[in-house]
This record gives structure tokens, C-alpha cells and sequence, in this order.
């Protein structure tokens, strides 16, 4: 079904970008987008079947291409805003659509892959999709973040590379080659712990350019910072959710292995250093954009830890992420407000946006609790259970010094949007009349509900598909 | 024997091989050719000189190039002549061979700082780092084929040096490659400098010599010869092992020699000499070619398992 | 027979860290997927024509035809220095470079690794930390492109080092994929050149807060 799926996808894209007719545009965009959640209800209705021969519907990937379907149904929207406040061409508006639409392709593949190869492949290609869309805004900066993003990736995701070959080593002798995730859980008694704990390294490295942690991330955060706001949406919300299933795949299998400690150690370090590059490149920050993209890096930093704790945290960690990107697709949804408003995402071009525009910032200071994790927001249970297993397991110095760092990252956080909200009106500021986009804040307040309800009372499907993908785990 | 007839051929040709060099040129380069023994008649020429010297050198400078000639006679006396040893041959004789032709060169070189010219200080200066960077290159190399063969004396080593394996098809067109170009550097050649440069900023072993005349000039030019056919015969050593007769070597002897000087002329004619900011670099990847030369001998001689 | 190969690649290596021109690089490139040819097809374990022409087409007709001819329309397009600047003196360079090779031997035949043959192994890991070293010593983005094709082969190696038999058609995928962002990070460069004028990366700097 998933072939059928991509060749659909294909024709779409290819022929937004040929006939470039708005019209058409939308309406094959509405198609496209019809066909996303038939992919994901199918996928849901045929849980644990494979597909395609290299794909598999498993719970952890139907979770997030919900998640993904979700974002990309809001991202298209918002993609008119963007489009219609840049003026840009129909030309150069095909090419963004039709990139946008291979780009969640690519990921909901990489969501599915059964094959370690295919996943990299798919990994790889969601790379070549966001430097083209990273591009579009054609600006000197769009052409270093995306020329970093590229290379950066592409050398990570060589290097990732080199960790699937390594753990496909297992039973080369008895000429098969394991390159399926199921196949290989039943062959990690032969796995060879040098390897494993080689390849683990590699892996990890090379998709943190994904997954915006530690060695990689400064690649990831510099595309951020330019990518127009839909398109960063989706980067630091699904992109990071493929980046962690694609480390999560590795660790379930890894889980199995006499390794597993030395892996949880790796996630560790991964974690902690994390938090503290967030916490301190924080300080110097002066994008808005930059903002939002370290505060995904200090949450991938949370969820990482809830790895390395385990228990109930596995579960936590997962949702963690499922509330994270709704709410940082949310926050990204408002860029391009302030972008109209005030023709800049720099913190000293902004202030008194209550005034200007109050719903708007009503919003946003809704975004600001629920991502600092206050209540009602669903990342306190979250938070709250990854702390909790932390002290449990008696690591209470960890747990310590991640608290304290979490309090200097909302502190800056809440002091930075506390200036757009409330900071004195800037010199550079114009009143415009552009008032396009009076109900833009809508569906933004709709994936803040969202949080909010999954948070106090989680639908019984989501907790069964976090529940059977951890099920694996040891 | 053999080595009587090669210490005999080795005389005969160091004649010889500047005037060929020279004819090689001349012929590429489309001119009208020296006769061959134009360089020997110069050097009878500066024979009948008398010698000066300046009045700030030392005794030192008188010195030097008496060292620097005995030194390269004696070196003469360590190469092994196709399968039979030198006149002198001891374990590790390719060290004491080494460093012989380097005391030589030191003795230049200091001669060359008493003059207390600033252009010799100059010229003493980059030979002494030439010398200074060639040297892992030869022990590199060396200390490959005496793990190769076994022994560590220049007989030992040239005699036991067979294409037994594949690999020998590698190291040994490698070590000849590797090997002459230590020749011209350490006979100051082509690629790091020009013998017929005009200009003093640029040269390298001719300058050092710009005060000494006559005699003392003479001795220079000789050992600069010897020094070329040693290095010809070790490269000879190479490619010459079989078992044919004396004759038949003795010919592929004077054949691989004389061959040796046309390549030279020819590389002469058509490569321009390197930048001297570049000379560094270009050597010091002679070592890094022998380092390669160590690996497979290494993996040959099972040092280096690799399955 | 392989061991040919390999040794030639290290010298190759020692190559790119000598070499400083452009057209030199290039030539490098496309000799080394002649080299990676002859070891894959040394190293496969049972030869069947499908796979043979897998491997023909990713080394021989990508590797040394494709990206090269790619790699050279970019130089005349966009008239690049012939000589590149790097900021580590040669010198040092080649210095480090025998090291990363020796340090490679001697550290694969320590290891003893099981399943992995590993004389490819060493010399695909001195290709690809000599990628990175190449990387981190040029100053501009054509060069970096360079240094990751080396980073590339390197991987290609480790990939025959350790057997692995894709199926055919993620081979191709792979294959493809690699294609495409080679191209695709050429292009960037071009677009690099139009905006900056020059392909420094020290122009590259303004993103950083």
C-alpha cells in the first residue's frame, strides 16, 4: 500500500511543480493531504503487518505519522500565509509545495522502514528535501543554514551509515544479512559487543543532526533559524520524531543485547550534554527562531533521558514528544504573525505585541506555559514522570543537575517572549493594515487543546500504541 | 672479482654520466651536443689552478672538501656489485653508508657557513634541511627491505630481494621510484634545485660552493659524480639479481647507469624545478611513500596480520 | 591481489594531501573508483551478473565518470582558483596523513576484528579520518564536497569489508541517494559562488549569534 502511497505522492508533486496553476496547486495539495490520513487510518486499520516488503506499520510509527499528518494538515495552511507574506511567484511557490509534500513523504517512509537501509535512505532524502526548503527564502543566511544543513547531514548520515553496516555484521557467516529490526532482535545473542557498542556510537551521531542533540545539533539549529515558519514546524516537531525513531529502533535492538548499559550510559552523556549546550548557547540568542529551536533541543534532551531512565519513563519520553510537537508546531504556526508584524524575528525589533496584536498574543503567551511544561500543559505529567524515574532509580545527582538547568532554560525562555509580549514598542515598528490572517490563530488553539486534553485524559489508542512499542523492550 | 670489475665500471662511468646528461639535454632541447668528456677536460682544466682562499676562512674550509671527497670514495667502497659484497661489508653497513655521505655533507656545509657569506649560510642551510627531511625516506625504505630479505647488511639485503610474492611487484618499482628521486635531491637535482640557476636567492647546493676554486672545486665536482653512480648502482641493485654471467650483468650494469642518466637529462629538460617554499612538502611525501613501502612489507612478512 | 589495491589507495591519500590544485583532486577521485572497482570485485563472495553490474555502475560509471565530469563542470563554472588554500601546511599535512594510514594497519591488525575482512577495513578507516581531516584543513566548500566523496569511499570499503550483499534494490536506493546529494551539494556550491562571490567558507559566518 505504501508503494501505491508513494507513487500517488510522486505524480502529485511533480505535477504541482509542472503545471504551476494555483488553483490546481491547491486542490492536488487537498488530495494530497486526504491521501496522507487514508495512509495513516490504513496503517492504524493493518497495525503489525508489514508492507511494501521494507515497510512495517508498527504502534511507535502510526503514532507519529498521526502526529505528522496532524502537523501537515496545519503546516499547508499556514504555508498560504507564509507565501502570501514573502509575494513570492507562482513559480517559486510550486517548487516550495511540491518539496513540502515529497518532504512528509519522505518522513512518513521513514516512520514505516522495517529495513535498518531503507530508514537511512529515507533519512537521507528528508535531508535533501529540507535544505531545498530552507532555501526558499533565497536570502544570503538561507544559502549558509541550508549549504550546513546539507553537508553537515549528509557527512552525519554517512557516518550513521557505517553503524548499520557494523551491526549488520551479525550471522554474515551463515550468509544472511540482518538487516531487519525484527530479524535482528532474535539474532542479538550473536552480536558481537565491540560492535554494538562501535555502532551505537556511530549511530547516534549521525542521526543527531535529526534529532537536534548532541554532537551534531548546531547544524539542525542553524537551518531552523532561517526555514520558513510551516516548514520549521515540521523540522522540530516530525523531523525530530523520525530522528528518535530512528535511534529508538537501534535501542530496542540494543536493549536485548549484554551491551545495554554502555548504550544507556551513550544516551546519557547525549542527554545531559544536551541541556547544558541549550542551556548556555540560550543565553547568546537573539532570533526568536533560534529561541524555539533550542527549546526543541532541551526537550529531545528530557526525552533522551527518559531512555536512559526506563520503566515508565520509555512511556513518558514518547509522549513527551507527541505534546512537544504539537505545542513547538504551534509556536513556529506564530512566527510568521510576528514576521508580519514586525518584518523580523529579532528580539531587539520586537516588544508590545499585546497591544498590536492581542489575540495573537494571548496565544502565544498559551504557547509559553504549555512549553515550559506548566500545568495544564501535558508535558508536566511527562516531565513530572521522567523526574520522577530518575529519583527512583537513584539518580538523584542527575535528576538535580537537569532540574536546575531546566529552571535557567524557562527562565530565559519566559524573559525573551516576556519582551515580545509586553517590552516597549520598538522604533523600527510600522503600522501595516495587513490583516489576512485575523483567524490564523485557530488551528494553533486547536493543537494547544489538544495538549491540554491528551494530557489530562489520553485517548485509550494513544496509550496503546506507546504501550506496544515499548512492549519490545527489556 | 665482481667487485673489482664494478669498483672499475663505476670509475669509468662517473666520467661519463655528467657528459651524458649533458648530451641528453642538449639533444632534447635540440642543440648541438658537448663532446662526452667535455666535463672531465673542465675539471683537468681547474686542476691546473691555484687555489685561493679567502682570508676570513679557517682551517675548516680547507678541510671540507678533502672530507666531503674521502667520505664519498669511501661510501664507493660499502656498494655491493650485483650479488657479490662491496670491498668493505658488515651488518647495518647501510647505516654507516648513510651516515658516512652525511658527515661529508656536514663537513660542506660547516666549510660552507666559515666563509661566513651570507648566500653560503643560505645555501648550507636548505641542504642541511633537504638532508634533514630525505633521511626518513632511506631508513623508511631500507629498513623495509631488510625486513624483507632478512639481512641487514647492503649484500645481504639486494641478494635476498626476489619477486617470491605479488606484492614484491609493488615494492620494488616503489623503492626505485622512491629511490631516485633521493638521488637527485641528494645529489641536488632537478625537482628541489636547478645546477643551472643564475641566481643565488634560488640555489641550493651551488651556492654553497661559490668560494671554493680550483683543486678544492675540482674534488667537489668528482665526488658530486661518484656520489650519482653510487646512488646508480644501489637502483641497479634493484633490478639486477639473477643468475646470468658476468658479462651479461655486467652490461644490464652500464645499461641501467646510463639509462639512469638519459632519465635524468630528460626529467631535467621538461620539469621545472619546484618552488623552493614547495621542496619541503614534495620530500617529506617520499617518506610517506615509504611508509606505504614498510606496510606491505610488513603485511609480506606476516608482521601484520590481516585476514 | 587486493592488497595492490589497497596499498595504491593509501597512496592516493597521500595524494590529495600533496596535491593543491583542483583538477588534481578530480583526477583522484575518479582513479579511486577504478581502485574500488577492483577491490569489490575481488572481494565478493559469489559474483552473479546482477550484482556485477550493481557494482560496475556505482563505482565505475557514478564513481569515476559521473561525479567527476559533475565535478569538473562545476570548476569551469564557477572558474575556481586553481590552487586551493588550506590551513594546515602541506607539509604537516602529508606528515599526519602516513600517520592515519600506518595508525590504521597497525590498529585493524590489533583489533583482529571478527567478520570483517580486515585489510579493507583499514584502509576504508584511514579514507574516511582522512576525509575528515580533509575537510577540516580546506577553506572552501568545493574542497569539503571533495573531502566527503573521500568520506564516501571510505564507506564504500567498509561496506565490501564487511560482505555486505545488499538486496538489489535498496543497493540502488543507496546508490541513488548518494547520487543525489553529491549533485545536489554541487549545486549548492554554485548557488554559493552567485550569492558570495567566493566559495570561502569564512563567508559563511553570518549565522551564528
Amino acid at each position: 500500500m505504501l508503494l501505491y502511497y508513494f507513487i500517488f505522492s510522486l505524480l502529485i508533486s511533480l505535477s504541482i511543480l509542472f503545471f504551476k496553476k494555483k488553483k490546481l496547486s491547491n486542490s492536488l495539495i487537498i488530495v494530497f493531504l486526504l491521501g496522507q490520513i487514508a495512509i495513516t487510518l490504513f496503517a492504524y486499520q493493518h497495525i503489525d503487518q508489514t508492507d511494501s516488503a521494507f515497510f512495517k506499520f508498527d504502534a511507535l510509527g502510526i503514532l507519529f505519522t498521526m502526529v505528522l499528518s496532524v502537523l501537515s494538515i496545519a503546516s499547508f495552511y499556514y504555508s498560504r500565509f507564509y507565501l502570501d507574506y514573502k509575494d513570492s511567484s507562482i513559480k517559486n511557490e510550486s517548487y516550495y509545495y511540491s518539496l513540502l509534500t515529497l518532504f512528509i513523504v519522505a518522513m512518513t517512509a521513514a516512520n514505516f522502514a522495517q529495513n535498518m537501509a531503507i530508514l537511512w535512505v529515507f533519512v537521507e532524502t528528508t535531508t535533501l528535501f529540507v535544505a531545498g526548503l530552507v532555501y526558499f527564502d533565497r536570502s544570503k543566511i538561507a544559502i549558509e543554514a541550508s549549504w550546513k544543513y546539507l553537508f553537515i547531514g549528509s557527512i552525519g548520515i554517512a557516518i550513521a551509515f557505517i553503524g548499520i553496516l557494523f551491526i549488520s555484521v551479525v550471522d554474515i557467516k551463515n550468509g544472511v544479512m540482518a538487516l531487519n529490526f525484527d530479524e535482528l532482535i532474535q539474532h542479538t545473542k550473536q552480536l558481537n559487543p565491540l560492535w554494538v557498542k562501535i555502532s551505537f556510537l556511530f549511530i547516534l551521531t549521525g542521526f543527531s543532526v535529526k534529532l537536534s542533540s548532541v554532537p551534531l545539533f548546531p547544524a539542525s539549529i542553524d537551518a531552523k533559524t532561517v526555514a520558513p515558519g510551516p516548514v520549521n514546524a515540521l523540522m522540530s516537531t516530525a523531523l525530530i520524531n523520525v530522528g528518535f525513531i530512528a535511534v529508538f529502533r537501534f535501542f530496542v535492538v540494543f536493549s536485548h543485547t549484554d551491551s545495554f548499559l554502555w548504550v544507556r550510559n551513550v544516551i546519557l552523556i547525549a542527554a545531559i550534554s544536551s541541556l547544558i549546550f541549550s542551556a548556555i548557547q540560550l543565553f547568546k540568542v537573539k532570533r526568536y527562531t533560534r529561541l524555539y529551536a533550542f527549546s526543541s533541543m532541551e526537550h529531545v534532551s528530557l526525552v533522551l533521558l527518559g531512555l536512559y531512565t526506563g520503566g515508565i519513563a520509555y512511556y513518558a519520553a514518547i509522549l513527551h514528544l507527541v505534546f512537544h510537537s504539537f505545542i513547538k508546531a504551534g509556536l513556529f504556526y506564530q512566527i510568521t504573525g510576528i514576521k508580519q508584524t514586525y518584518h523580523s524575528v529579532w528580539f531587539k525589533d520586537s516588544g508590545n505585541y499585546f497591544r498590536i496584536r492581542p489575540i495573537d498574543a494571548l496565544v502565544v503567551l498559551l504557547g509559553l506555559i504549555l512549553i515550559t511544561a506548566i500545568p495544564p500543559s501535558g508535558l508536566f505529567f511527562t516531565e513530572l514522570t521522567i523526574f520522577k524515574g530518575l529519583f527512583l532509580s537513584n539518580n538523584i545527582f542527575i535528576a538535580i543537575l537537569s532540574l536546575l538547568l531546566l529552571t535557567v532554560i524557562i527562565y530565559i525562555i519566559a524573559k525573551k517572549i516576556m519582551h515580545l509580549l509586553y517590552g516597549a514598542q520598538p522604533k523600527t515598528y510600522k503600522e501595516t493594515t495587513n490583516t489576512s490572517n485575523r483567524y490564523a490563530f485557530i488551528p494553533v488553539l486547536i493543537l494547544f487543546a489538544l495538549t491540554i486534553f491528551i494530557g489530562i485524559h489520553p485517548p485509550h489508542f494513544i496509550s496503546e500504541l506507546i504501550n506496544s512499542s515499548i512492549v519490545l523492550l527489556k | 672479482m665482481m667487485t673489482v670489475i664494478g669498483i672499475i665500471l663505476t670509475l669509468i662511468l662517473s666520467v661519463l654520466f655528467p657528459g651524458i646528461i649533458a648530451i641528453t639535454k642538449a639533444k632534447v632541447s635540440g642543440r648541438k651536443p658537448p663532446f662526452i668528456l667535455q666535463p672531465l677536460f673542465d675539471i683537468l682544466r681547474l686542476f691546473r689552478k691555484t687555489t685561493i682562499y679567502s682570508t676570513t676562512t679557517s682551517f675548516i674550509f680547507q678541510l671540507a672538501p678533502l672530507v666531503y671527497f674521502a667520505s664519498v670514495v669511501i661510501a664507493l667502497l660499502f656498494i655491493p656489485f650485483f650479488g657479490d659484497t662491496g670491498v668493505f661489508s658488515f651488518e647495518g653497513d647501510f647505516v654507516f653508508f648513510a651516515y658516512l655521505l652525511a658527515f661529508g655533507k656536514f663537513f660542506m656545509i660547516i666549510g660552507a657557513m666559515d666563509t661566513g657569506s651570507s648566500f653560503e649560510g643560505m645555501g648550507a642551510n636548505r641542504e642541511a634541511f633537504y638532508s634533514l627531511l630525505v633521511e626518513p625516506a632511506y631508513f623508511l625504505l631500507m629498513g623495509s627491505l631488510a625486513l624483507l630479505s632478512n639481512y641487514i647488511s647492503f649484500a645481504g639485503l639486494f641478494s635476498a630481494l626476489h619477486f617470491n610474492t605479488d606484492l614484491a611487484y609493488l615494492v620494488i618499482p616503489v623503492s626505485v621510484y622512491v629511490f631516485l628521486f633521493i638521488t637527485m635531491i641528494e645529489n641536488s637535482r632537478m625537482p628541489v634545485d636547478d645546477p643551472k640557476t643564475h641566481l643565488e636567492l634560488t640555489m641550493v647546493h651551488e651556492v654553497m660552493v661559490l668560494d671554493n676554486s680550483a683543486f678544492d672545486l675540482a674534488l667537489i665536482h668528482i665526488a658530486g659524480w661518484l656520489k650519482f653512480v653510487i646512488y646508480g648502482t644501489l637502483i641497479a641493485n634493484f633490478l639486477i639479481n639473477g643468475q646470468e654471467s658476468t658479462l651479461i650483468k655486467s652490461l644490464e650494469f652500464v645499461g641501467i647507469n646510463i639509462l639512469f642518466a638519459v632519465l635524468i637529462g630528460v626529467v631535467e629538460s621538461f620539469r621545472a624545478r619546484n618552488k623552493l617554499a614547495k621542496n619541503p612538502q614534495w620530500i617529506i611525501m617520499l617518506s610517506a611513500l615509504a611508509i606505504i613501502v614498510f606496510i606491505t612489507t610488513l603485511i609480506i612478512t606476516s608482521k601484520l596480520i590481516l585476514n | 591481489m587486493d592488497y595492490f589495491f589497497i596499498l595504491i589507495l593509501a597512496a592516493t591519500l597521500v595524494l590529495f594531501a600533496l596535491f593543491e590544485r583542483v583538477k588534481k583532486f578530480i583526477f583522484l577521485i575518479s582513479f579511486q573508483g577504478i581502485l574500488l572497482f577492483g577491490i569489490a570485485l575481488i572481494n565478493l563472495l559469489h559474483i552473479d551478473t546482477l550484482e556485477l553490474v550493481l557494482i560496475l555502475l556505482e563505482t565505475i560509471v557514478v564513481k569515476s565518470i559521473i561525479i567527476p565530469v559533475f565535478l569538473r563542470k562545476l570548476m569551469i563554472q564557477n572558474q575556481l582558483k586553481r590552487v586551493h588554500e588550506v590551513n594546515v601546511p602541506v607539509f604537516y599535512s602529508i606528515i599526519f596523513t602516513s600517520f592515519f594510514i600506518l595508525g590504521s594497519f597497525l590498529l585493524s591488525s590489533f583489533l583482529q576484528l571478527p567478520n570483517i575482512n580486515s585489510r579493507i577495513f583499514s584502509i576504508g578507516f584511514a579514507s574516511i579520518i582522512f576525509g575528515i581531516y580533509f575537510i577540516t584543513i580546506h577553506k572552501n566548500i568545493f574542497s569539503h564536497l571533495i573531502g566527503y566523496l573521500i568520506i564516501e569511499n571510505g564507506i564504500f570499503l567498509f561496506s565490501v569489508g564487511v560482505g555486505s550483499q545488499m538486496p538489489l534494490l535498496i543497493g540502488l536506493a543507496i546508490l541513488l541517494d548518494i547520487l543525489i546529494g553529491v549533485l545536489i551539494i554541487g549545486i549548492f556550491v554554485n548557488k554559493v559562488k552567485d550569492r558570495f562571490q567566493s566559495i570561502d567558507i569564512a563567508q559563511l559566518s553570518q549565522l551564528k549569534d
